[in-house]
């Protein structure tokens, strides 16, 4: 236990915090593309005709996509010297993981979304605002979701610590720094998911009382 | 004094017989190279200017007559051809330079590349290209290789100092950072190490210093640059070579025969002399090879005319042809025909050779079990740690809920790391090894989800005051929690492509690596794993129905 203290590198907590931060904004700009194309997906779900026939279509396909190889797709597809309207388009690492996290995110949203504009439309604000905490949900199985990022060298918080790990000839050290590892993504994964129950319940009850009422 | 006289005669005549037949037995006494080279520049210094305004002349008269040859060259490959205006540097450079010496004749350089190298010889462009090609039988066929080859370098493999790596027995389970299309990707790959793929070389060093890259491939002549330099001299090591290539100068195919058997004696003189490795040595370039070869061009065997031809002196080309499959032709028939009709560039690399064709088909059938075995997992795992958590025992309970925890606090690429470190910690590595920590890990990661749901729902059925068959009513109750996670388990199963399962993205990448066709390749990859689990999500739509029967049959 000791050898593992002495050959943690002395920067190997800041590196990994920076490597978390990492994880935190793909999730971040995953989501914020997934609510965009989501809601725009949920909006065509209940136009009704063959808008609803299209946009089920889609959501069933980007559910089914596997984030790892739309990743893979993504990194490979798009040349280096690729240009949008005469703009360089070229992905960062970053921008990689987090598109190909889209395909779930902008599913998901979709899915939350219905459910939302249909208690909305029943005059159930509270089951609506349920929408948010959902959206939460989904932003922390993303967080989860970008170590992905490891796989094309991205430095997120389990390349660092996996970095960390090649440096140890030691098992148990390995198993130790593993540990380590989940613990400090443990840590604001629970406390999101016990504030998420949180506000869940809370308007869960709400949205009962709301609906009794009415 | 008569019989002496005869004797005399009989040993004169012994003597004219024996050298007779010594001379009849004997070789004719070979040429040395440099003799033969004088006689076939004077044979044909003699054809100037006569034969200089005949047509299909041999490209080393037409060089004799314009008193110049145009060779082919990079204009940046460190340390072996590089350029800062009109100033030309490098080994090759110098190396074109002597051979121009040599043939009395000018030296006019042009600009190639990798891609344009061969063609210029073919268009009349350049006479000579000496541009860091590798000889290997596929080029054979496109440009006539000057030999003995004027250098050789090999792939090396690059990583920090104090990483414990020495040869490829190391490599199963690392990630190495290589260039698409790199000719011994496919032997690092059949190593069992895995690939990250890079366009180009030159991102190679700064991916080493900023971590990306824990190893990385290249050819040595590539990081024989950034070792001159002294802090990454000081960080990184050459690990171990493989996967040598001779590099040959080479000229047309057509019309240079003796344009090139002059070059061939040239370079073996060169050799011999030691020439090459001093211009070697003024361009810190590694000199092993050209050492070593100066020793063979030294043989009394191979110092001769004829020692090019001998293959106890001459390296053979790398062989590099790849088998193709005994459907190859009506793949790249359908490729064309898909072109003319829809203008769409369709490349089916893993059709078309045969070792490309078994990694496609056995990534198939990985893919396939590792999915049935995730799946089959997750419900193992879902009806063991489902039980344990609804359990009335605090005993059972609160370890399942607390393996739930840590589990569900793991991103699965870490999850699915420590799986296949314990595994291989347990077992001799193997591919069955691999697939079985793959399958452990999603089981596990979905089956404490799920288990999760049951567990909850056991209690949720208490507290409704039921009693009997709630285990199977559990089931019931979540069973869109377990589709959920099933799905999910199935829609994670590439991940373990990261840990070197071998399932088709590993294999797909692995492809690539040394193909070409990336964007079918990762397109069909996407269709089918798109494909597959949709099926899995219709299966598992069967199973919640049936689950969902039962709780209102109940």
């Amino acid at each position: 236990m000791n050898a593992l203290w002495e050959n943690l590198s002395s920067d190997f907590l800041p590196r990994f915090l920076a490597g978390m931060a990492v994880n935190f904004e793909i999730a971040a700009i995953a989501l914020i593309i997934g609510l965009a194309l989501g809601l725009l997906l949920a909006a065509g779900r209940l136009a009704g005709g063959v808008f609803t026939a299209i946009t089920v279509s889609i959501i069933a396909l980007m559910r089914a996509a596997p984030t790892f190889v739309v990743m893979f797709f993504l990194l490979n597809a798009i040349p280096r010297d690729a240009t949008l309207f005469g703009v360089p388009f070229a992905l960062s690492g970053v921008m990689t993981v987090a598109l190909s996290l889209v395909p779930y995110s902008a599913a998901y949203v979709a899915d939350a979304g219905v459910d939302a504009i249909r208690h909305l439309r029943a005059g159930a604000t509270h089951g609506a605002l349920l929408f948010l905490p959902n959206v939460t949900r989904a932003f922390f199985v993303m967080v989860m979701s970008s170590s992905a990022g490891a796989a094309i060298g991205v430095t997120e918080g389990i390349t660092v610590i996996l970095r960390q790990a090649e440096q140890l000839a030691n098992f148990n050290d390995r198993l130790v720094l593993f540990a380590i590892g989940i613990v400090l993504f443990g840590i604001p994964l629970q406390a999101g998911f016990m504030l998420m129950s949180l506000f869940q319940r809370r308007f869960g009850r709400s949205t009962v009382e709301e609906e009794a009422s009415a | 004094m008569a019989a002496g006289m005869r004797s005399f005669a009989a040993l004169r005549t012994t003597a004219i017989v024996l050298c007779l037949l010594v001379a009849a037995v004997a070789p004719a006494r070979a040429k040395t190279p440099d003799a033969a080279l004088a006689e076939l520049l004077k044979e044909a210094r003699a054809k100037v200017p006569e034969a200089c305004s005949q047509p299909n002349v041999d490209r080393l008269i037409k060089i004799l007559c314009a008193k110049k040859i145009r060779v082919g060259i990079r204009d940046y490959y460190p340390l072996f051809a590089t350029r800062a205006g009109e100033k030309r540097e490098g080994y090759e450079v110098d190396v074109a330079l002597a051979i121009g010496r040599m043939l009395g004749v000018d030296v006019d350089f042009v600009r190639v590349n990798a891609a344009t190298r061969i063609p210029l010889l073919a268009e009349d462009r350049i006479d000579l290209a000496i541009a860091t090609m590798g000889h290997n039988t596929q080029r054979d066929g496109q440009a006539r290789f000057i030999r003995p080859h004027y250098y050789r370098s090999e792939t090396t493999v690059v990583g920090p100092r104090e990483l414990p790596v020495a040869s490829m027995l190391d490599l199963p389970g690392r990630t190495v950072c290589v260039t698409v299309g790199n000719g011994s990707n496919a032997e690092l790959v059949s190593q069992g190490a895995r690939l990250m793929l890079f366009d180009e070389a030159g991102v190679l060093p700064d991916r080493l210093k900023d971590q990306t890259c824990t190893l990385a491939a290249q050819d040595d002549s590539f990081f024989a640059k950034y070792f001159t330099d002294e802090d990454f001299n000081s960080r990184y090591f050459q690990k171990f070579g493989f996967a040598q290539v001779p590099w040959g100068m080479a000229v047309a195919r057509q019309g240079s025969a003796e344009l090139a058997r002059a070059l061939d004696l040239i370079s073996q003189v060169f050799h011999r002399d030691g020439l090459f490795v001093d211009i070697g040595r003024l361009h810190s370039i590694r000199l092993g090879f050209l050492r070593q070869q100066q020793e063979v061009w030294r043989k009394p065997e191979c110092n001769t005319d004829s020692g090019t031809s001998n293959p106890n002196c001459v390296l053979p080309p790398l062989n590099t042809a790849l088998q193709p499959t005994s459907f190859a032709a009506d793949v790249t028939g359908f490729e064309q025909w898909v072109e003319e009709r829809t203008g769409v560039d369709v490349t089916l690399p893993m059709l078309k050779t045969a070792p490309a064709w078994s990694l496609f088909k056995d990534g198939v059938i990985y893919s396939l079990i590792l999915i049935a075995g995730a799946l089959a997992a997750t419900l193992i795992f879902a009806l063991m740690l489902g039980a344990a958590m609804g359990s009335r025992s605090f005993v059972l309970r609160w370890p399942a809920r607390l393996l739930t925890i840590a589990l569900q606090s793991s991103p699965i690429v870490l999850t699915l790391v420590i799986a296949a470190t314990v595994a291989h910690s347990l077992f001799a590595l193997s591919t069955e090894t691999v697939l079985a920590a793959a399958i452990a890990a999603l089981g596990l990661t979905n089956g404490a989800n799920a288990g999760q749901a049951i567990g909850e729902a056991m209690w949720s059925l208490r507290a409704e005051g039921a009693n009997a068959g709630l285990f199977g009513r559990a089931l019931s109750r979540a069973a869109t929690q377990i589709v959920a996670f099933l799905v999910n388990a199935s829609k994670g199963t590439p991940i373990a492509s990261f840990i070197g399962a071998p399932e088709l993205l590993s294999s797909l990448t692995d492809i690539t690596s040394f193909s070409s066709g990336r964007i079918t390749t990762y397109t069909i990859l996407l269709v089918f794993y798109t494909a597959v689990v949709m099926v899995v999500v219709w299966l598992c739509g069967k199973l919640r129905q049936v689950l969902e029967n039962r709780q209102v049959a109940a």
